[in-house]
């Protein structure tokens, strides 16, 4: 008699049956990166069904917003409402990214910038900045929302900014146009002396999603253009780059393209958060603030060739290569040889209380790539080759900065500011895709009048470089980031909140609360109603008196993904969203007496078009 | 041992298969014993209502918030009883079987074949009464009018957009390999 049959028969029916519940059979797999064989079409069709390998983010520029794309389908997936307002989203509209807001009504997104872990993209977090009118923002990746926003004092236009240090210790918004501290009115006959280009040391408090300043750095009153952080050696390094170091106050377009040289701005951040910590520093409105020709040491000028827009550390952080906008050059320069440099005092001369590195010093190869002008900015891919925009002669040119070799160019229609490869500027670029933002299109679309969208041209650069797609894009991306699609962790609906007291999660809980002339409503959206007091004849009507100060919770409590209910008033010019969990706020004065329907903006199931109420106000007598 | 005690008592082997099937039944309470997946075009996913013998899982509240359309009342723990002291009887029957595997007696085994045997049918139709109400009770005020239906407890069934696929879950594949364990002893030992 075999005994262990009936035992092992028994064991394994229920082991099958685990096995039938549970397995997963659902996982797909993303199209991955061009291979050669492949035609142009082929390359960038992501089939239904399957998805894209990066997620593209760019900056809208003066439309205060941040797009969404995916790579290599180049389709636009998402805009990012971060420093204007958004009626799509209600963005500006609900009392969060009101307050966010600060009574700003547009921005100017420059250049966005992940979060870092080791000097590699984490995915978490999106740093942005705004030229318009000096603020930064975070947004979460989870949400693709915007968590937070500060107004950076002192400083007027951060452009060249944000960019994170290896760890996402700092962000730092170094500044476009040069202002008085407190930017209070100073004639313009005393710039040089009391006008200052701020550079501000942003934290981000992960925990609590709240910006912070660290420190501000009074730096000479000149215009900073971009910047890039150290990485690996370099790591507690970073380089900006500087124009209008000839301090003029009108017409710059002549006037600050005189002197031969400019600088770069080289600094230590460890050193600076070290003076801060020593007490070396003056309080300036409420901040820290380091004044070079005070508090000596941590910032150092590198001469560079005139007008120089990018800088950008090579991905193993031993040199950085900053490119001549008016010259036909890009200049490799060596971190270690400025260390050394540094170190031996190898200075000739200071300007504005900084010393001035010998060029010669630190400089180690000047690339001048045939014909090619207005070198603009430069990514990296995996093998460590650079890849500039020539802004000027509308290519892009691939080189070698270990040789100064040029190894490939493409052009590119027209004028490309930046370009981004794929997690191009982190310790690991991926190589594979590179994206030229272009600022004219011009002939490139069907016409849409006298102006035209921005275009993106996606570059094959797997092998010989080759642009294979185009996309237009809504004005203006000046940079982007391009990150691998498996490292951003969405959520599916928000979790419910019990703590929140504004929230409502059961139809029966909700109620209208008055208090003196405040009137609260903690209501619900659901597919296909609101409801907003459920013990009401009419759960879905608001009544209230002309005068009113009213707040609406509302929570949308249908936890599913995908279904958003929009919440407006008609003709009161209110309108907000609430995503499947969430809990928003809406707040005003009901100073309109009248009848209002009340009705779901975000078109969310069959029944959508019933999903109304009304908002009345009772006249004061 | 007489020839008339060989009769009435079974060996260890047998013993320990009915020891082993208690210990399945007591598995079995930490699975889902029966679900129901609804699919429709915009939920190629599933939705699911997984039946534990203690409690309701899956995506409940938003089955909820559609079948409401359709006038259907809410899934919800407190609408089914059972599920407060089913987990006791599963309990108790766990317990009835090890006393079995201890007396080792055959008349004990019958007795608790036949008890689990009736309660397995009772459960199969009060479940099947559960649909009937939820699938024949439809408010006469819902948005979408639907003829009235019962699903079934093994298959498919469509109801609007829906297609629902009832199943059999993990718990109750380990009451049957712990029912089957509680046969082979008639069969080992029957008297040759
Ligand atoms: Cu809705």
């Amino acid at each position: 008699m075999k005994k262990w049959i009936p035992i092992a028969s028994g064991l394994l029916a229920g082991f099958v049956a685990a096995t039938i519940s549970f397995a997963d059979f659902s996982t797909k797999t993303n199209t991955e990166a061009a291979s050669s064989t492949k035609s142009n079409a082929e390359k960038v069709y992501v089939p239904f069904g399957e998805k894209d390998d990066y997620y593209l983010f760019a900056s809208g520029g003066h439309s205060g917003q941040m797009f969404i794309y995916g790579v290599p389908s180049m389709r636009k997936i998402r805009t990012i409402p971060v420093f204007s307002q958004d009626s799509a989203t209600g963005y500006g509209f609900d009392e969060h990214s009101k307050k966010l807001m600060g009574g700003y009504t547009w921005g100017d997104l420059h250049h966005p910038a992940f979060s870092e872990t080791k000097g590699d993209y984490d995915g978490k977090w999106m740093f942005a900045t705004d030229v318009g009118n000096s603020r930064a923002a975070v947004v979460d990746l989870k949400t693709f929302t915007t968590k937070d926003i500060i107004k950076v004092p002192n400083t007027a236009g951060p452009h060249c900014a944000a960019f994170v240090t290896e760890n996402t210790e700092y962000m730092f918004l170094p500044t476009r146009f040069a202002v008085p501290l407190g930017q209070k009115y100073e004639s313009l006959d005393d710039y040089s002396a009391k006008y200052r280009g701020v550079m501000s040391a942003v934290t981000f408090d992960e925990k609590n999603v709240k910006l912070n300043i660290g420190y501000q750095v009074a730096l000479p009153p000149w215009s900073y253009d971009l910047s890039d952080a150290g990485k690996k050696g370099s790591a507690d390094w970073a380089v900006m780059t500087t124009y209008n170091t000839e301090e003029s106050t009108t017409t710059m377009e002549i006037n600050a393209s005189q002197a031969d040289r400019d600088y770069i701005v080289l600094f230590n951040w460890k050193e600076l958060e070290k003076m801060v910590k020593e007490g070396k520093y003056e309080e300036v409105d409420g901040q820290k603030m380091i004044f070079p020709e005070k508090q000596k040491g941590g910032i150092y000028l590198v001469p560079v060739a005139k007008s120089p827009h990018g800088v950008d550390v090579t991905p193993d952080g031993k040199y950085f290569i900053a490119s001549g906008k008016l010259a036909p050059a890009m200049t490799v320069f060596s971190f270690e040889k400025a260390f050394k440099a540094v170190e031996n005092k190898d200075f000739a001369g200071e300007r504005n209380g900084i010393p001035i590195l010998n060029y010669e010093s630190v400089m180690e190869r000047e690339v001048n790539p045939e014909n090619a002008l207005g070198p603009l900015h430069t990514q990296f891919d995996d093998k460590g080759m650079a890849y500039t925009t020539m802004f000027i002669s509308s290519e892009i040119v691939k080189w070698d900065p270990k040789t100064g070799k040029t190894l490939d160019r493409v052009p590119v229609q027209y004028s490309p500011g930046h370009s981004v490869s794929a997690e191009g500027d982190t310790v690991a670029p991926d190589g594979k895709w590179l994206i030229a933002l272009n600022k004219i299109a011009k002939d490139t679309y069907l016409s849409v009048g006298p102006s035209h969208p921005e275009s993106m041209q996606l570059i094959d650069i797997s092998g010989k470089m080759k642009v294979i797609m185009s996309a237009p894009v809504d004005p203006e991306p000046h940079y982007a980031q391009m990150i691998k699609a498996d490292k951003i962790k969405t959520i599916n609906v928000y979790p419910k909140d019990t703590k929140n007291k504004d929230a409502v999660y059961k139809q029966s809980e909700t109620k209208i609360v008055r208090k003196g002339n405040e009137v609260h409503v903690y209501g619900i959206a659901m597919r296909s109603r609101f409801i907003f007091d459920a013990k009401s004849k009419r759960p879905d009507v608001i009544e209230v008196n002309q005068g009113d100060h009213v707040f609406i919770h509302l929570t949308n409590i249908d936890f599913d993904e995908d279904i958003t209910h929009g919440f407006a008033i008609n003709s009161y010019d209110l309108n907000m969203e609430v995503q499947p969990g969430q809990t928003n706020t809406m707040e005003f004065t009901a100073d309109k007496a009248g009848t209002f329907p009340l009705y779901c903006t975000n078109f969310c199931s069959a029944l959508h078009q019933e999903m109304n109420g009304y908002f009345l106000v009772k006249p004061k007598n | 041992m007489n020839d008339s005690k060989k009769g009435s008592k079974f060996s260890v082997t047998s013993s320990l298969l009915i020891t082993l099937s208690a210990v399945l039944i007591v598995i079995s309470m930490f699975f889902p014993w029966w679900k129901m997946v609804f699919y429709a075009p915009q939920y190629p996913e599933g939705l699911n209502i997984i039946v534990y013998p203690n409690k309701l899982k899956g995506e409940i509240d938003i089955i909820n918030g559609l079948n409401h359309y359709i006038g259907m009342s809410n899934f919800s723990e407190k609408n089914f009883p059972e599920l407060s002291y089913l987990i006791y009887i599963i309990g108790g029957l766990a317990g009835l079987t090890l006393l079995t595997a201890i007396l080792r007696m055959k008349k004990v085994l019958y007795g608790l074949i036949g008890i689990i045997a009736l309660v397995g049918v009772t459960g199969i139709l009060d479940l099947h009464f559960a649909l009937q109400r939820y699938g024949t009770n439809l408010s006469s005020k819902a948005p979408i009018k639907i003829d009235p239906f019962v699903p079934p407890i093994i298959g498919e069934n469509t109801v609007a957009n829906f297609i629902t696929h009832s199943m059999l879950g993990t718990g109750i594949y380990f009451v049957i390999a712990a029912f089957i364990l509680l046969l082979i002893p008639l069969w080992k030992d029957r008297v040759r």
